[in-house]
């Protein structure tokens, strides 16, 4: 991987249970220059966004407490400055994808990721072009 | 001319609780509008075994986060082989909350999900795999780590394997270091699986 540093810092929360898969994406985006912040489910990420929102969320699906569906609900519903959201899962049926875009996820992306796969969308969704 | 309010003499949840609270009753309100008087049958229904498959079938339907969690809690309480069963037809649910509650559920019955472990990590569907895998996260029972060594030994799907290295190097002995070798080898051109791995490797030989 060669990181590209990015201009202005951007901030993305990963939202996540599994503290492997936060430490992977946090390895990769920070080789990038982004800035990095983590939550262990909706609750802790909504929490994180309210007090003071990110540029892009990364979110899992599968979680204890609040699924990452009901966490893109709940921070659609917020008066806050939006950001885009990519889902992330291992779930890979049209009906999950469905659901994705209709919390609020603007791309849904499917486990396993690769690090340049990550990073090129991300970019994407920021507005920072495509892939290096 | 003053606003009168009228008086609308309603008690539900009082009309509720004083039906029948055998098991037929119960059974009844467990399907009746009002939400409490539902978590009050929920609730109740602990103490009748035979009553799984209705805490299930309404688990399913059921939306109010109340009598959602007396109907788990109720299963959690019975326990059994049915209860489980119904649990892991939950966990093939389209709706992710329900997944997880059933997942959370299960990791409180660890010798009744035990004896159906085996099969459920070998289910045809891989996300029910992985599914089962999460289930092991907190499930005392002493064979989560041969279930997981299982699992990256011998399961195709990245994914599975994936979710079962996250949790071998939390709680794996020595016993895991040579199929976390082998997993590698076998998906070498998967970053997260050497990732996973290598940082499970490092764990378990600090542990």
């Amino acid at each position: 991987m060669n990181p590209r540093p990015e201009p202005n810092r951007k901030r993305v929360l990963v939202v996540d249970d599994a503290a492997t898969v936060r430490m992977y994406h946090r390895q990769i985006l920070e080789g990038a220059g982004f800035a990095v912040d983590e939550a262990i489910n909706g609750i802790e990420g909504l929490e994180k966004a309210l007090t003071a929102p990110y540029d892009l969320y990364l979110v899992d699906i599968n979680m204890p407490k609040q699924d990452g569906y009901d966490f893109l609900r709940d921070l659609r519903r917020r008066e806050i400055p939006q950001a885009p959201a990519m889902m992330i899962s291992t779930e890979a049926e049209p009906h999950d994808r469905r659901l994705a875009y209709e919390a609020g996820a603007n791309f849904y992306l499917t486990k396993p990721i690769k690090p340049e796969e990550l990073l090129s969308h991300c970019r994407l969704l920021l507005g920072l072009g495509g892939a290096a | 001319m003053p606003f009168v309010k009228p008086h609308t003499p309603v008690a539900p949840e009082h009309d509720e609780r004083a039906r029948p609270r055998d098991l037929a009753g119960l059974r009844a309100i467990l399907n009746a509008p009002d939400p409490m008087a539902r978590r009050w049958a929920a609730r109740d229904l602990a103490s009748h075994p035979e009553a799984v498959t209705d805490l299930i079938a309404r688990l399913e339907v059921e939306s109010d986060p109340a009598v959602r969690e007396a109907l788990l809690t109720s299963l959690t309480e019975i326990g059994d082989a049915a209860a489980v069963a119904g649990l892991v037809r939950c966990l093939r649910s389209q709706e992710a909350a329900l997944r997880n509650e059933a997942i959370e559920a299960m990791k409180n019955l660890p010798e009744a999900v035990a004896p159906v472990m085996t099969d459920l990590l070998r289910d045809p569907d891989p996300d029910v795999r992985i599914l089962a895998v999460n289930v092991l996260e907190s499930l005392r029972h002493p064979e989560v780590e041969n279930w997981l060594i299982a699992v990256v030994r011998d399961d195709a799907h990245v994914n599975v394997c994936a979710a079962a290295v996250d949790l071998l190097g939390e709680v794996g002995s020595t016993a895991a270091l040579e199929p976390l070798e082998a997993l590698k080898r076998r998906f070498p051109d998967e970053p997260y699986i050497a990732f996973a791995a290598d940082l499970a490797l490092k764990r378990v030989r600090e542990a």
